[in-house]
């Protein structure tokens, strides 16, 4: 099974029904078969930290949701994640395309790609990055086991070594 | 004018129990809690803007369940994309009452773009909104809500208010004591 596969099959074994988007490339392969699944509800953002609040919004509501979006859109969503999910203690299952990485074209992308894990040690959000096929499955169940038991943010990355760069 | 303690006092007066509200971060989510605390209020500490986006996570999360999500002009100005998700999920249990006093009040009264050129009804009509009420008198804010509360939203209410500070009587401080207290009345478990 490829990854996009695992993923989505891990998210129902965890009863995420919301997929909270912004859109990236990576991201495409997931969205286009949660679209394909009447077990997943998508809604479209406008920018990513709407979607901190929408996640925890359904989350409060008794229901589960993740937010899915590009690296320059974890920039786009750190006040909301440090002043909503960290002090209310929400589990955000958050599912980021690492951009600004390996083999990255875009010179603008570089800068949030590189921080990023310094800002998610500074905030002390668990991060995990899947480089290989053979360990989706682990990591991406165990990522969520920690999402809800610590009840806070956590984040799984998907490399350019498992999804392939831009050209 | 509208005095927004006034106005929070009509609208809890006329929600049932079941209903949840979203109190956002200045002086909504206080008068919030002088009206009436009630465990289905969900105060929003800063997180400025995400009053909005939190009520339509919780619509979505439980459309039998109305939502009213209560901001202020310069909350919903640092979140004006939201009106657009909104309005095209279109969640048909949503209320999203706007306070506009045309100023960040907290911070010392410095004008909101309301003061100057935008006008956040029409921002909410041009993002889809096909329920949109203005109100500018206690008597017009009442007429909307009846009607919001009687028909299905989305609704976006735009109240014009007075620049009166809420009388601080703190609402809970502790954020994970608010969450706890709303999910267990709601019976939510995640
Ligand atoms: C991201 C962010 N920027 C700025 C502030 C500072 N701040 C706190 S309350 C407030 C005013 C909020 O205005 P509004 O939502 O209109 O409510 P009002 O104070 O007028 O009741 C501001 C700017 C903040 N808490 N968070």
């Amino acid at each position: 099974m490829a990854w996009p596969e695992t993923i989505i099959r891990v998210l129902k074994s965890y009863r995420i029904e919301f997929i909270n988007y912004l859109p990236d490339a990576m991201g495409e392969r997931l969205l286009k078969l949660a679209r394909e699944d009447s077990d997943f509800d998508l809604l479209p953002l406008a920018r990513e930290e709407e979607g901190v609040g929408t996640v925890c919004g359904q989350m409060l509501g008794g229901r589960r949701g993740v937010l899915l979006m590009p690296t320059s859109g974890l920039g786009n969503s750190l006040n909301a994640i440090a002043s909503l999910a960290i002090p209310y203690k929400i589990p955000l299952p958050m599912i980021i395309g690492f951009r600004g990485g390996l083999g990255e074209f875009n010179g603008s992308q570089v800068m949030m790609g590189q921080a990023m894990p310094d800002i998610f040690r500074a905030m002390r959000i668990p991060y995990f990055i899947l480089k290989r096929e053979d360990e989706v499955e682990t990591v991406t169940e165990g990522f969520l086991r920690l999402t809800f038991s610590n009840e806070g943010p956590a984040a799984l990355l998907i490399s350019t070594q498992l999804a392939g760069w831009k050209e | 004018m509208i005095n927004m303690l006034e106005a929070t006092k009509i609208l809890v007066a006329r929600l049932s129990d079941d209903d949840l509200v979203v109190g956002g971060l200045g002086n909504p989510k206080f008068n919030l809690f002088q009206a009436k605390d009630r465990p289905r209020n969900l105060y929003l500490w800063n997180a400025m803007g995400m009053a909005s986006s939190v009520g339509l996570g919780l619509a979505m999360a439980r459309p039998e369940n109305r939502v009213v999500v209560l901001q202020g002009d310069g909350s919903l100005l640092m979140n004006l994309g939201s009106l657009a998700t909104e309005a095209w999920r279109a969640p048909r249990n949503l209320i999203h009452i706007c306070w506009d006093n045309r100023m960040y009040e907290l911070t010392g009264k410095q004008p909101t773009a309301s003061a100057g050129t935008a006008d956040l009804a029409r921002i909410a009509e041009g993002a889809g909104f096909e329920k949109v009420a203005r109100a500018e008198t206690l008597p017009a804010f009442e007429a909307s809500l009846e009607r919001a509360l009687a028909e299905d939203g989305p609704w976006f209410i735009h109240a014009l208010v007075d620049d009166q500070r809420a009388a601080r009587e703190y609402p809970p401080k502790s954020p994970t004591f608010i969450k706890h207290r709303f999910m267990s009345d709601l019976g939510a478990e995640i």
